[in-house]
């Protein structure tokens, strides 16, 4: 009796301080943004009393802020798709390279994350900026006549958050990789595959898995980013996460703010489920 | 039908060489060894065949044909690994059609190349499985199948009964052999288990720290080791001083030893009066009762096995034998016994060092 009892109660316990964590700190809040965002606007509060839909159909009305949900969509993606060209060959050398090697750029990977996200997008600006290092040395080499717009644009954005998440690309794909055996290739190759075909066909859908997980990583940490795109937007261009902190912060529309943050939330979670559906395995691993 | 030549093959990591100078020549149908301890080079040297490991120097013909720059994919072999190295994510059909597909072989005969060798290998009803849902000897046979579909010149196995345990392990050798000779390939098997090499190889290639040690026929290998490095890696040895007193007929010598005077196998001569080591397999000693000839001794040690029986017999000269025997003699620890060995039991291993 006393053992089946404590079979049944050993999960519970094991994950309460974690169901407890996220039940006050991630589903009471969002369910109080969901009700905030169908408040009334305040006069002068942060928000007023009864409720309403007007916050949801002035964001539909006003096509500035589908665009800038365009926006922030586009540049998700395009960080997401950079740091999985740029990261998925630093995975496969620092899953299959040699040891002395992997010592070295395990360091180089996990060094931006050592240091503070703030100070590495003030890093950022020093570079990017008009009178940055960047366009300060292309003009002295006499290589352009104007300093090429790498701030305030969707562009340099990009390049900043590329460098901040690479990690969150590299290290998930370095596990699939890790994950597969090498001698697979071998087996494929003895079969006649070339090495491009053993990779495609034997390698690449083994460490899907990983790969799945480094793209929505970083796509949700894009999209949900603040301080590198205030700092390098500027007031130029605004991310949907730039805008929620301006209405809730600086303007104190709360409704207002949390139907922009619920707006984003779900457009992120349609775009990860479409992934996910998209880079589906076709393939189930069956367990004997 | 191909036949393999390996000549002054050589793999050097940096300053060490894993494989060195080793010419091999490989008949047609034959199936060959490489028998060694591990970092002896056999696994080297199987991957400079396949093509997965260059060759530093040497050649590798097939059928005269030199392939040290031709890649894996293009050697046309079958290899089998030692965790089978079978596709996860495709079932056994899918896994078998995989080669077939890179040889681009129409769709009929594919089907019925796959049906064939599923029902060689004895797994007609799996095809739709993936290999997780199979049990070990199920996946080393869908591996062995899938390297004999595409029907490859040369079948290459790298110690792929290491994973099994003892009595299935015994089950395949019989069963990897039988198919090797229905099927006439030529074979090369990797493994350091010796009887392994013994019950399943026409040949087998013996090798220590990168070079051959001895070729021959597992008889051979067994009965006439060429040195004592050998006799000990593929069984049990006893080793018995001896003195030689002069020839005895073809390609024997008179051995004086405890055991009194035998004419030994021998490969060399040796000037009377010179200092031997003889080897003596356990299997070949007679214990018979006190007082019945032969050398003295006592039994120290009996080891009861099922199948045979592991005597440790102090002889009264001063040597500890080792004897195994079958188990239809009673003979309990502390018994004083006479041991007899015939003279074919012996070898001349070379001079005494």
């Amino acid at each position: 009796m006393r053992a089946a009892r404590r079979k049944g109660l050993g999960p519970l316990v094991l994950i309460a301080p974690a169901a407890v964590l996220l039940g006050i700190f991630l589903i009471l809040p969002y369910l109080n943004i969901v009700v905030m965002s169908f408040r009334m606007p305040g006069q002068g509060t942060p928000y007023g009393p009864g409720f309403t839909t007007g916050n949801y159909t002035k964001f539909f009305a006003d096509s500035f802020y589908l665009h800038q949900v365009a926006n922030t969509l586009w540049i998700g993606l395009l960080t997401t798709a950079i740091c999985l060209v740029v990261g998925f060959p630093v995975a496969w050398q620092l899953a299959r390279g040699t040891m002395r090697f992997r010592a070295l750029a395990y360091g180089l990977v996990l060094s931006p994350l050592l240091v503070g996200i703030v100070i590495r997008s003030y890093g950022w600006t020093i570079l990017l900026g008009n009178a940055g290092l960047i366009n300060r040395t292309l003009t002295g080499m006499g290589l352009i006549d104007r300093p090429l717009p790498l701030m305030y644009n969707a562009l340099g954005i990009v390049i900043a958050l590329v460098h901040v998440f690479l990690p969150f690309m590299i290290l998930p794909i370095m596990a699939g990789i890790q994950g597969v055996d090498p001698s697979l290739e071998s087996a494929a190759r003895s079969l006649g595959a070339s090495r491009f075909t053993a990779f495609r066909r034997i390698v690449l859908p083994l460490c899907t898995p990983g790969i799945q997980a480094g793209c929505i990583l970083v796509f949700v940490l894009s999209l949900s980013a603040y301080v590198t795109p205030s700092l390098i937007g500027g007031l130029r261009v605004k991310t949907m996460a730039v805008t929620v902190v301006d209405a809730l912060i600086d303007t104190f529309q709360w409704p207002w703010g949390s139907a922009l943050a619920l707006m984003l939330s779900v457009t992120g979670a349609l775009c990860v489920v479409i992934f996910a559906r998209l880079t589906r395995m076709k393939w189930k691993v069956a367990r004997p | 039908m191909t036949e393999v030549s390996i000549e002054r093959l050589t793999k050097t990591f940096g300053t060490a060489r894993a494989v060195d100078g080793i010419s091999i020549r490989i008949a047609d149908g034959e199936f060959i060894s490489l028998l060694g301890p591990s970092g002896c080079g056999k696994t080297t040297t199987l991957k400079m065949i396949a093509g997965f490991e260059e060759a530093s120097e040497g050649a590798i013909r097939f059928d005269g044909k030199d392939v040290v720059n031709v890649p894996a994919e293009k050697r046309d072999i079958g290899m089998v690994f030692q965790n089978y190295a079978l596709f996860p994510h495709m079932t056994v059909d899918q896994n078998l059609a995989f080669g077939l597909e890179m040889r681009k072989i129409a769709k009929p005969e594919m089907r019925s190349r796959i049906a064939k060798v599923l029902d060689m290998v004895q797994l007609g009803g799996y095809s739709e499985r993936f290999p997780n849902q199979l049990s070990g000897g199920q996946q080393q046979r869908v591996a062995l199948a899938r390297a004999l579909v595409i029907e490859p010149k040369i079948l290459l196995l790298d110690e792929p009964l290491a994973n099994l345990d003892a009595k299935l392990r015994e089950e395949m050798r019989v069963f990897i052999r039988d198919l090797q000779r229905r099927v006439g390939i030529t074979t090369v098997y990797v493994t350091h288990d010796q009887a392994e090499a013994m019950t399943m190889s026409d040949r087998v290639v013996v090798m220590f720290g990168g070079r051959i040690a001895q070729i021959g026929a597992p008889s051979d290998i067994y009965e006439r080791p060429e040195n004592l490095e050998i006799a000990q890696f593929v069984g049990q040895v006893n080793l018995i001083k001896g003195t030689i007193i002069g020839a005895a007929e073809a390609g024997k010598r008179r051995v004086a030893s405890v055991f009194g005077e035998v004419a030994v196998d021998s490969r060399e001569d040796y000037a009377p009066g010179t200092a031997v080591t003889l080897s003596l397999r356990p299997e070949a000693i007679e214990l018979r009762p006190e007082g019945q000839g032969g050398a003295a001794g006592k039994v120290t040690a009996r080891y009861y096995s099922g199948s045979i029986i592991d005597y440790r017999v102090a002889l009264d000269s001063g040597e500890t034998l080792h004897v195994q025997t079958f188990p239809n003699i009673r003979i309990a620890e502390g018994d004083r016994v006479s041991v007899h060995a015939p003279a074919d039991g012996f070898w001349l291993l070379g001079a005494a060092k």
